[in-house]
């Protein structure tokens, strides 16, 4: 575990913060999360983000997903500078670059687990056949081979999760971010899940950024980063006991 | 090759898929919408019904003398030497001769009366006195049962729309004709045998009643007094020879108009006044039918915004986000064109009466016609955009960051 300093090794930076300041609300109401933040992670790591609540995790993530733009500093991704991009040409690095995984999964409940996990693949130029061979790959690889046509009304919490997840890796990104994958789920389930990522990151090199306030699912990380106040601070024994 | 299509089929497929959730709101969208269509489509079926009546069977080989600067029979009035000049002169220009050579003319008058309806209530109706070429002069109309009425006999025949709505046997074509009286009905202070029942296809014939010119004179005491003279022309020149004739058959002002020409203009008003009515009532109705579509669809929008969010994150497009909500809001105002359509077209042919103008019942028939539902389809497309745009752009401007407010 290197929890500290905020630049992992391994380089060049696939993933950089420069500078980065960022504040919530307008006028009165306006909060500052971070200012001169700074951060580097290396293509191929698993680095897990812990703090207390309201430390500004999500933001962090919302920033690196080109869904939050900053408001000084530079955020740049395997090379592109998400601070320079508007927000369609971000939409559109974010779907060949991204997947997003969520803590409440967000699957279209009229849609079967293959057609959720297709919805990515809509936007390219795929045959049919094409979109439901990478869809069936992903599904067995998640473990649910068998429940491509249940709706996800009919899938536990930890099943719909691995939906999730297979619906941010459909389209072979480099990065994944998760915002607490496994904030709502059992420990069995949450298991699960992070075991996959573990595989995602080790067997197919996919860099993980993950939120989350789990101490176990930190153990699953190869890095922990601490993030309180705005600034990131080595991670306490807490997160290992 | 374009995703706009999948993207676009994904996010109506969302949408339908919470209608279940939205049902009440988005039936009350499907009704007022329906509600607007079946009143503008109601408006111009009347319309349409009474261009049809006053206007239908309007000949081009009869036409109508009329005096007086009048457009309508019941202001005109024809002095009694201008109709015998044109009945004596044996040579009367463009006026078609019968076979004894004598022109093919009827003086007629219509008298408003009271007549008794099968429900009980009493109603004004228009009993016209013609000459024995009245009726071959109205090619649009035959007598389906009995006889004509008889010169000189108080005898009448009536129009078979107005006799089933004055409860009379109308009879059956198939029972061949009838002679002898139907039934006998007081108008004004005498009894008339009926003795015919008139056809005329919708036409004005269909709710008139017909009797000898004298009779209804004389019982009305009208006597010498001419509102109209009918003619046949004898061309297709008939109508200009006509007129050229008239000033010198008598110094007071007349003129001459085929039969199509005086219904036609007849027509024109009331249609016109239908048609100003009824568009002011349904645009407003519209308005209203508006602002509730646009209720259901910020409602549909607001209950769908973390799917939307959520898809927009994984790259679905805004254009598709605001193309889909505008979709769905014309598949609704789509539903409730045809719902509305399906209410109007149950009236379709329905007859129903109003005051023509003179006063007297007109019966017609409301005809729902292609041109009425183009139109009203139409309204109803422009209800769905007006009440789907402003939510699509709603829909297009939410943040994709409003994914990350789903709950478990
Ligand atoms: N859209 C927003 N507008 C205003 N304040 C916000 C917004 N999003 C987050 N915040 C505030 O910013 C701070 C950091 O939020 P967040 O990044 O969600 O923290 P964490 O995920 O670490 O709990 C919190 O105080 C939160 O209330
Ligand atoms: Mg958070």
């Amino acid at each position: 575990m290197t929890p500290f300093p905020p630049s992992l090794p391994g380089s060049p930076g696939f993933i950089r913060l420069d500078g980065v300041s960022k504040s919530h609300g307008r006028g009165a109401g306006r909060v500052a999360i971070f200012s001169n933040l700074s951060l580097e992670i290396p293509r191929g790591d698993f680095v897990a983000i812990m703090g207390p609540s309201g430390s500004g995790k999500s933001t962090l993530l919302n920033i690196l997903a080109g869904l939050d733009p900053v408001d000084a500093g530079r955020v740049a991704i395997d090379g592109c500078d998400l601070s320079a991009m508007g927000e369609d040409a971000r939409a559109a690095w974010r779907t060949t670059t991204l997947g997003i995984i969520f803590q409440f999964y967000n699957l279209m409940p009229m849609l079967t687990a293959a057609e959720n996990v297709e919805l990515p693949l809509l936007l390219r130029p795929l045959s049919g056949r094409e979109r439901r061979e990478r869809v069936a790959t992903v599904l067995d690889l998640v473990g649910l081979g068998g429940w491509a046509r249940h709706h996800p009304r009919e899938m536990s919490g930890g099943q719909r999760q691995r939906v999730g997840i297979a619906r941010a890796i459909v389209t072979d990104p480099a990065l994944l971010l998760c915002d607490e994958p496994t904030g709502d789920l059992d420990r069995r389930s949450a298991g699960e899940a992070l075991d996959i990522l573990g595989r995602l990151n080790r067997e197919l090199g996919k860099t993980i950024v993950m939120v989350t306030h789990d101490p176990a699912a930190a153990r699953s990380a190869r890095h922990v980063l601490h993030l309180d106040k705005g600034a990131f601070s080595p991670a306490g024994p807490e997160v290992l006991s | 090759m374009s995703s706009l299509p999948r993207q676009c089929f994904v996010l109506t497929r969302a949408a339908l898929a919470g209608l279940p959730g939205r049902l009440a709101i988005s039936l009350s969208m499907v009704a007022s919408i329906a509600l607007v269509v079946a009143v503008l489509i109601g408006f111009l079926a009347v319309a349409a019904g009474l261009e049809r009546t006053l206007g239908a069977g309007g000949s081009r080989e009869v036409a109508v003398i009329l005096g007086g600067g009048a457009f309508q029979e019941i202001a005109s009035a024809i002095p009694p030497d201008a109709a015998r000049s044109l009945q004596a002169d044996g040579t009367a220009a463009g006026i078609a001769l019968d076979d004894r050579g004598r022109p093919l003319l009827s003086r007629e008058i219509a008298v408003p009366v009271e007549a008794t309806a099968a429900d009980g209530q009493r109603r004004m109706v228009a009993l016209r006195g013609m000459e024995a070429a009245g009726p071959r002069l109205r090619p649009g109309s035959s007598i389906r049962t009995g006889r004509l009425f008889a010169p000189g006999m108080r005898e009448i025949v009536i129009g078979e729309t107005l006799a089933r709505d004055l409860g009379l046997d109308t009879g059956s074509s198939d029972a061949g004709p009838k002679t002898g009286s139907i039934r006998r009905l007081r108008l004004g202070p005498v009894d008339w045998a009926v003795v015919g029942i008139v056809a005329a296809q919708g036409g004005a014939a269909d709710s008139e009643i017909w009797g000898d010119l004298d009779l209804v004179r004389a019982v009305f005491d009208r006597q010498g007094d001419i509102q109209a003279l009918r003619v046949a022309l004898d061309g297709p020149d008939g109508l200009a020879a006509l007129r050229a004739a008239l000033p010198g058959a008598t110094p007071s002002p007349l003129d001459a108009m085929t039969e199509a020409d005086l219904l036609a203009g007849q027509s024109a008003p009331v249609t016109r006044l239908v048609a100003l009515l009824g568009w002011p009532i349904t645009l407003l109705m519209a308005v209203g039918a508006s602002a509730g579509a646009l209720n259901t669809m910020m409602s549909s929008v607001s209950e769908r915004r973390i799917e939307i969010a959520t898809l927009r994150v994984l790259g679905f497009s805004r254009l598709a986000t605001f193309t889909a909500t505008v979709a769905e809001a014309m598949a609704l105002s789509l539903a409730g064109a045809v719902l509305g359509a399906a209410v109007a077209l149950i009236l379709d042919g329905w007859s129903t009466s109003t005051l023509g103008a003179d006063g007297t019942a007109l019966v017609f028939r409301l005809a729902v016609t292609p041109a009425g539902l183009m139109k009203a389809g139409t309204l109803a497309l422009a209800i769905g955009v007006l009440g789907g745009v402003l939510p699509a752009v709603a829909a297009a401007r939410l943040s994709p960051l409003e994914s990350l407010k789903a709950g478990p």
